[in-house]
């Protein structure tokens, strides 16, 4: 199992079980007759699993963000996965998760290759998000029946994501042949799955996403929460930046994002 | 264990992300006998999918088929998996689950491939022992599938007819038979698929599967679910049914999906082999009390 996991994994089985697939065998302690049950339709017969898993998995990878796949290229798609799965590969059970799985290895590696564009990893971050909403294992939880109240954490929809990126990924056309390039502008967006169980995105402003970020993601008091989302931006939590949080509670609560306080 | 029985019998169709709208709209109601359900794709999801799946089962029996246990990998079983698993078949009140004769991952990462056991006895210890304690964790009886394979993972001490026999009554579980991977080993490897099927206890058999697949080269099919099923394959169905009297049967699609309508001709026509193979059983049934 290890040898033939090796060769589905391994980014140079290929040339190595072509050049000499006793060898690679014996690297795993297969020998005699094993690697030649193993071998007895040939080399490339021995291959054959890693085929058909990388395909499936890319295949399975390419549905949930078609865009940036197309627009990295078919053969250098190809080759990252390869590198993927020889480095990481999936962990999860579930194989909608395998996107997410590459994703979150690849971005790195792609924002650290200058070679690429640099929206890539946003544009791939924002393609998976569509999917990870839909499919989240939270959402549709009941209002908390509790008031808003300065000493309580807010309970958000299950659903809810708030992503950052550089660029407006999300303003570009949906064709996959689409190549032109996104504007490069700090882009914060609430997205999360409405009671129709359709994927919703919101535009945040700065001081919306700075107030999300410490409600939301950090499940902070809503007093504390608004105080340190006011220093986050360097600036004082007066009398406009409380209005306008009140405006994104009642338009958050009314979208059934917003469920309460805790 | 016995053969657990749950009255569902007749030609069922694995359900699909590709249909299951349609089959939710009630485009299937009175074409199917069931349905059978991958529990992976509603476990730990939200979403419409599960939504979905909720509705369908209030109109249709599921029977469950899953696709990650790993069987005969050497790790330990997910705990959070079986918990999740559990839940589901209580959820959709599965009357048994089955999973495939292979592995799927090892130290920890999961290839999402049913890949090829040895057919070794140590194998089918393994196999079987986890086969247990996987009914054990889900308190419910487990089938077990024989699958496609393409290579030896090794030097066999046994056939997979007897491989598959050690593993069903060592773990005394239940044979999901899926007569297309017969058929696509029995190419592949060039054997008689009909021999095969005479050395397995079919009074095990619980449930069958029926699927097409692909050519890829000359000395090589690959089991796709790709395509429809075809005419040798029917002739395998018919062989078991004849023999072991009503029982479910699935018609899988995974690839090149055709629309709703056109599957459900599909199981039409399945049905109608199916229904001569349980009218010749019955017939047999009847002599053997009479005669």
């Amino acid at each position: 199992m290890v040898a033939l996991a090796a060769a589905i994994r391994r980014l140079d089985a290929p040339e190595a079980v072509t050049r000499d697939a006793v060898g690679f065998l014996a690297e795993f302690g297969v020998a005699g007759p094993d690697a030649q049950a193993l071998l007895a339709r040939g080399s490339q017969r021995f291959l054959i699993y890693r085929t058909l898993v990388h395909n499936r998995l890319r295949a399975a990878t390419r549905e949930f963000i078609p865009r940036t796949a197309a627009r990295r290229g078919k053969e250098p798609f190809i080759a990252d996965f390869a590198a993927f799965m020889a480095e990481h590969a999936s962990t999860s059970p579930y194989l909608r998760d395998v996107p997410g799985e590459f994703v979150a290895w690849v971005v790195p590696r792609w924002q650290a290759d200058a070679s690429l564009p640099g929206y890539l990893g946003d544009l791939a971050r924002h393609e998976l998000l569509e999917g990870e909403v839909k499919n989240a294992p939270g959402g549709g939880e009941s209002p908390t029946g509790s008031p808003l109240a300065l000493d309580a954490a807010l309970v958000f929809d299950g659903s809810t994501r708030l992503m950052q990126y550089g660029w407006a990924v999300h303003r570009l056309p949906y064709a996959t042949d689409d190549r032109s390039d996104p504007e490069p502008e700090p882009t914060r967006l609430l997205v999360y799955r409405d009671a129709d169980a359709k994927v919703r995105y919101l535009e945040l402003t700065p001081w919306a996403a700075s107030v999300m970020a410490t409600l939301a993601v950090g499940n902070e008091p809503l007093g504390r929460g608004l105080s340190v989302a006011a220093q986050a931006l360097g600036e004082p939590l007066d009398d406009d930046k409380l209005a306008k949080a009140a405006m994104l509670f009642a338009e958050l609560a009314d979208r059934g994002v917003l469920l309460g306080a805790r | 264990m016995s053969n657990p029985s749950s009255g569902i019998t007749g030609v069922g169709l694995g359900l699909r992300a590709a249909f299951i709208e349609r089959v939710e709209r009630g485009e299937a109601d009175g074409k199917i006998a069931f349905l059978e359900v991958a529990p992976e794709n509603y476990m730990h999801r939200g979403g419409k999918a599960p939504r979905r799946l909720a509705a369908i089962a209030e109109r249709f029996p599921i029977i469950s088929h899953g696709l990650m246990m790993s069987l005969g990998s050497p790790d330990r079983f997910d705990d959070g998996y079986f918990t999740d698993l559990r839940e589901f078949l209580g959820r959709v009140d599965a009357p048994w689950h089955s999973d495939h004769l292979c592995w799927s991952g090892i130290d920890g990462v999961l290839l999402h491939d049913l890949l090829p056991v040895p057919f070794t006895t140590a194998s089918a210890i393994h196999i079987a022992q986890r086969v247990r304690e996987a009914q054990d964790r889900l308190g419910r009886p487990m089938a077990v599938e024989n699958v496609s394979w393409y290579l030896q993972l090794g030097m066999p001490q046994k056939d997979e007819p007897d491989f598959v026999v050690e593993v069903l009554e060592r773990a005394d579980c239940q044979l999901m038979l899926d007569v297309n991977n017969i058929f696509v080993n029995a190419s592949n490897h060039g054997f008689d698929p009909y021999q095969w099927l005479a050395k397995v206890p079919l009074e095990r058999v619980v449930q069958l599967h029926i699927a097409g697949h692909d050519r890829w080269e000359d000395d090589l099919i690959i089991d796709t679910h790709g395509n429809e099923v075809r005419e040798e394959v029917y002739d395998m169905l018919a062989w078991v049914i004849e023999r072991t009297g009503p029982k479910p049967v699935v018609l899988e699609r995974d690839s090149d999906i055709p629309p709703l309508a056109t599957l459900l001709e599909e199981v039409a026509r399945i049905d109608t082999v199916y229904q001569a193979a349980v009218g010749r059983w019955q017939r047999q049934q009847g002599v053997a009390r009479h005669g």
